[in-house]
């Protein structure tokens, strides 16, 4: 699937991550794997960590990134509407909102609130693409959207992606205008593969089979939509599932493993929708991304069948 | 852990650090592969199928990769590892082979 771009804008990106270290060797006890999966996870997809909040709430993490969001305090009243994008259907047990319960937190009662689910872990780049839709139509150039990402490992299902990751608690945000300098989106690229099947597709073969031809073609697509070539692009900001993944979607591309943000994969696991987000500091962090360069997010989902996204950006 | 019926020397003390056979390897997936996939097997070839006729996904080739190091003693890179390589007996054994590192590479 294609999509044509609304000028959507990244006015800034925060990320949380609890302090709590704890080896993959916990959860997988927990979750019943063998000493050699985990031997596995450790020496191939290059996972040892994942941070846990084991006392907190969704809240918690959330308010860790909405609380380090430059730009947003003094702008409460421009927002407009609050994303939430999550891998999980299910998150909290009803009727509990902790969404609602941060925006009045935050001075943000007023914002229109969302969940942002039907891509799975690729929901937090259709979250920044339905809120740049949003604030174009109503065409007020002040109007903000806040994405939120982040989800507590509470069930099994959220604790580990079969045969591919594990996951960790955090958090990311990112607050977006319809228009602006910063970071330009230039082109969004999806591929919905609804033949890999209904939830749990990461456990269809075939879905692991196609897995890398299929991220690294919605990346192509996207660097060509966006008018460019691998070779402009500086760094690819990934989701962290591990590190196999995407050496192989890298060998099909032709881009160096090195310039893929897989700093975190290690000591934080695979966080969800927030990866992006977190990775985006770290690149900040380590300065990789430099003004008018051009940078990738990419991320694939499995539930309700396979999504593939790429989205480009100029920083 | 579950052995074949087949007399399998051991190739673990056989083979030096960083060195491997491709029949070593061949014998070594033979060895290991009930094991890793739970179940008798019997009329291995090298052309049988690993994902075709055994069912055997990406990641439990890594598993076997893994246990395939330890019992030779050797250390695989899995740099270039793709599906193609994990079509059957043979063309894994190839890959195993043409991909050993040597003792000091990581």
């Amino acid at each position: 699937m294609w999509r044509g771009c609304t000028v959507t804008a990244l006015a800034a990106v925060s990320s949380y991550l609890p302090d709590k270290r704890v080896p993959i060797e916990e959860p997988a006890a927990r979750l019943g794997l063998t000493e050699m999966q985990v031997r596995v996870f450790r020496k191939y997809h290059k996972q040892s960590e994942v941070r846990l909040d084991p006392g907190g709430s969704l809240a918690d993490l959330l308010r860790g990134a909405l609380a380090g969001l430059e730009g947003l305090r003094g702008h409460e009243r421009q927002v407009r509407y609050v994303l939430h994008a999550r891998t999980l259907p299910g998150i909290v047990p009803y009727p509990v909102h902790p969404i609602r319960d941060l925006c009045h937190e935050y001075g943000l009662g007023h914002a229109e609130t969302l969940a942002v689910g039907q891509h799975a872990c690729a929901s937090g780049l259709l979250s920044i693409d339905i809120a740049g839709r949003l604030l174009a139509a109503d065409g007020d150039p002040d109007a903000l959207a806040v994405v939120l990402a982040g989800e507590k490992t509470f069930t099994a299902e959220a604790q580990l992606v079969p045969q591919t990751s594990f996951l960790g608690e955090g958090a990311g945000a990112c607050l977006v205008r319809a228009d602006g300098d910063r970071d330009r989106l230039l082109a969004y690229s999806v591929d919905l593969r609804g033949e890999f099947g209904g939830d749990g597709a990461q456990l269809n073969p075939e879905f692991q089979e196609e897995y890398a031809g299929c991220l690294a073609a919605v990346i192509s697509a996207a660097v060509e939509r966006a008018g460019a070539r691998m070779d402009q692009i500086g760094v690819i900001l990934p989701h962290s599932v591990n590190v196999i993944a995407w050496r192989r979607v890298c060998r099909r591309l032709a881009f160096p493993l090195a310039d893929v943000v897989l700093d975190n994969v290690a000591s934080c696991g695979h966080v969800f929708c927030a990866d992006h987000f977190i990775n985006y500091r770290t690149a900040r962090a380590r300065g990789l991304l430099q003004p008018g360069r051009r940078y990738v997010m990419a991320a694939a989902g499995g539930s309700g069948g396979g999504v593939f996204s790429a989205m480009v950006f100029q920083h | 852990m579950t052995q074949p019926d087949t007399d399998v020397p051991d190739i673990g003390t056989r083979a030096a650090a960083g060195e491997a056979s491709r029949e070593q390897v061949v014998d070594g997936i033979y060895t290991l592969l009930p094991d890793v996939l739970q179940r008798d097997l019997a009329g291995l070839s090298e052309q049988t199928g690993l994902k075709a006729e055994l069912g055997m996904e990406s990641t439990v080739a890594l598993e076997l990769i893994l246990r395939l190091e330890e019992l030779l003693g050797v250390e695989v890179s899995v740099e270039t590892l793709d599906r193609e390589h994990l079509a059957t007996i043979g063309s894994l054994a190839g890959y195993v082979t043409a991909n050993l590192l040597a003792e000091d590479e990581d």
